[in-house]
């Protein structure tokens, strides 16, 4: 098994939503790789289209959208499965969801059903996907919330959710998410909804379940803080593109697109004191159905020429680092 | 939880109290004279005054207000409802020979209308803006806007007279006496009463579980990767439910008046025919008590809802 495998491969996937007969292109040409036993962050501003892409790759879209090119492969060790030709809830996509790629959502509080037992919902997915008999399924859940750090699980799987604090449902539901053992773990700004406290507990057990179960983790955040500790590789959105993905070093340390700079001068470091410099992005996010023409950033950008009228190709910067900028090599400089 | 509901019920006290206090008070306050009621016009008529005041004394009604109160109500805990001023039979005969058919007509139209309108009203949503949603959606308009008597009447024409298919009325012929023997007497009324209330269980389970279909619980369902009946059905309509029960149990004080009307049309022997017959009658000890006993009933049912949804929401604390 090489360090690098590959589970998820997402080649220019383009994802429609249409409101109201308007068509917002969510996501518009996005294409990355997932590997086994590592992080990718997705990051960027509400509205870029993480979650969309989060959704798309579990087709747990919204009902008036629709993948309209693009695929999205999911390496499994029976051959690659072509996941954008599958019916949205047919049994082929239902196969895959819980037991190989599996989901935890931004909001614990509303996620998880209030009128069943916790135990109940954590091998609720396990009961279709295994062949396990009731008792050997509470059994099951008893050991994950444990794993889970809760205490007394035993007597908690008894519980139901609203008996359960913001960080222990978040627990459950990752025990829930876990239960199948998935290939891939997708977590979508777990911690949005929780306790500052708490959220670096649930990072660290997130991080220490894909070391334990070698899980590809796609971790979608907006905070820079847990990119630079968890993420193995990073893509940067805006507006329905990565406009940036590498390494971490890569894309943190050397970025290559003025976004990415821009994204990572606005955000102010514990201990630097009051002096330090924070420079917002200028402007706002344009609305999505009146899109610049060419580069999305075109409008906020301090680079900006006119070459950026053109919607910009994809600029290697090394073996795994890339940006979406005619400009990439000056922003280089600059940093 | 049983303390709770223990307490619960010791609150229906107080509330019966009350409302057998406002009855009472209310029958007080309609004009006329008791005597006129009991006596023919006539033989008033011919009774000296000393006689009549004899008798008004007898009967304890030159007793102040709040004693003749404190009378009837020790009269009803000690299971002494009173008599009937048409017939003089004790009241508690007439209504317990009417109660069966009562509760035979409103529970067979309760059980029909509620499952009708969840699983109606759950398609619906499901199939939310189909052509069956649509015509389902007319259907319930109907349904709630038509009067019960209308509705009634047509079914009778339709049904008992043209058709033929079912009686016209009544619960039971002479000589046919057996249980079964009245299952189609109960058909109609109980369907016409009960289509009547499923339009209304069919709209609310149907918005009801919209919003439920809609909560973040069913994205994290269909996330397990767990077929699609269970996704709609264990986990959109089992909260979807809870909403509907308690609208359900809002029905029931309807349900027990929904039936004057139809048991007038379609001669049903219950209680609503009973009671529109007592206050035709001007038959005010009759009136009474009925008007009590139903409010008995609905806060009965009330505090079964109350029960019945605490076993559904475990969300509801019974401290």
């Amino acid at each position: 098994m090489s360090a690098d495998q590959k589970v998820l491969s997402v080649k220019n996937l383009k994802t429609y939503i249409y409101v109201n007969n308007r068509c917002n292109k969510a996501l518009d040409g996005v294409s990355f790789d997932v590997y086994r036993g590592k992080t990718l962050c997705i990051v960027g501003e509400s509205g870029c289209g993480k979650s969309i892409t989060a959704s798309s790759i579990t087709q747990l879209l919204p009902k008036l959208s629709r993948i309209e090119s693009g695929e999205i492969i999911y390496h499994s060790e029976k051959g690659d499965i072509c996941i954008d030709q599958l019916e949205r809830n047919g049994p082929e996509m239902r196969a895959l969801r819980g037991a190989e790629i599996s989901m935890i959502f931004q909001d614990p509080m509303t996620a998880l059903n209030p009128v069943y037992r916790i135990g109940a919902q954590i091998s609720e997915g396990l009961k279709y996907h295994s062949k396990n008999t009731l008792a050997q399924l509470k059994q099951i859940s008893i050991e994950l919330l444990q794993q889970m750090g809760i205490p007394l699980a035993a007597q908690r799987v008894e519980d139901y959710s609203h008996q359960f604090s913001g960080g222990m449902r978040q627990r459950a539901m990752i025990a829930m998410a876990m239960s199948c053992k998935p290939k891939i773990l997708i977590a979508d700004e777990p911690t949005t909804a929780l306790d500052v406290t708490i959220q670096a507990q649930i990072f660290e057990l997130i991080d220490e379940l894909k070391q334990r179960h070698n899980t590809a983790v796609i971790l979608i955040t907006h905070d820079m803080g847990v990119v630079a500790e968890l993420a193995d590789h990073v893509a940067v959105m805006y507006m329905g593109n990565i406009v940036e993905q590498g390494t971490i070093d890569d894309v943190l340390r050397r970025p290559a697109h003025p976004y990415t700079e821009a994204l990572l001068k606005s955000i102010p470091i514990l201990g630097k004191g009051k002096q330090q410099q924070i420079i917002p992005i200028q402007g706002s996010t344009p609305d999505p159905y009146q899109r610049p023409k060419g580069c999305q950033f075109e409008p906020r950008c301090p680079y900006a020429t006119e070459q950026c009228q053109i919607f910009p190709d994809s600029q290697p910067i090394s073996g795994t680092h890339e940006a979406l900028c005619w400009h990439s090599e000056k922003v280089l400089s600059h940093a | 939880m049983f303390i709770y509901f223990t307490r619960r019920l010791l609150y229906l006290i107080p509330m019966l109290l009350g409302i057998s206090f406002l009855i009472y008070l209310g029958l007080e306050l309609t004009p006329g004279d008791i005597l006129s009621y009991l006596l023919p016009p006539e033989a008033i008529a011919d009774m000296k005054p000393e006689e009549l005041a004899a008798m008004r004394e007898a009967l304890g009604l030159n007793d102040p207000f709040i004693i003749r109160y404190i009378y009837w109500l020790g009269g009803i805990l000690q299971g002494d409802f009173g008599y009937s001023l048409a017939s003089g039979v004790p009241i508690s005969q007439l209504v317990l020979e009417r109660v069966p058919a009562t509760l035979e007509l409103s529970v067979a139209a309760l059980l029909f209308s509620t499952f009708l309108g969840v699983i109606l009203g759950s398609i619906s949503a499901l199939r939310r803006g189909s052509l069956l949603d649509n015509s389902l959606t007319i259907f319930g308009m109907i349904g709630v806007s038509i009067p019960e008597f209308i509705f009634g009447l047509s079914a009778l024409v339709i049904f008992a007279l043209q058709l033929e298919w079912l009686p016209v009325g009544k619960r039971l012929m002479p000589g046919y006496d057996s249980y079964w023997d009245h299952m189609p007497h109960l058909v109609m009324p109980a369907m016409v009463l009960g289509l009547i209330m499923t339009a209304g269980v069919m709209r609310y389970t149907r918005s009801s579980m919209l919003d439920s279909l809609n909560k973040e619980f069913i994205r994290t369902a269909r996330s397990k990767g767990i077929p699609e009946w269970r996704i709609n059905f264990i986990h959109g309509l089992r909260v979807a439910l809870i909403p509907v029960v308690v609208l359900i149990g809002f029905r029931l004080p309807m349900l027990i008046g929904g039936t004057v009307i139809i048991e007038q049309v379609f001669q049903w022997p219950g209680i609503g025919n009973l009671f529109v017959n007592a206050v035709r009658g001007q038959n005010y000890p009759l009136v009474m008590m009925i008007s009590f006993l139903s409010v008995t009933a609905v806060l009965f049912a009330s505090f079964l809802i109350d029960l019945l949804t605490a076993l559904l929401d475990p969300r509801i604390k019974l401290e």
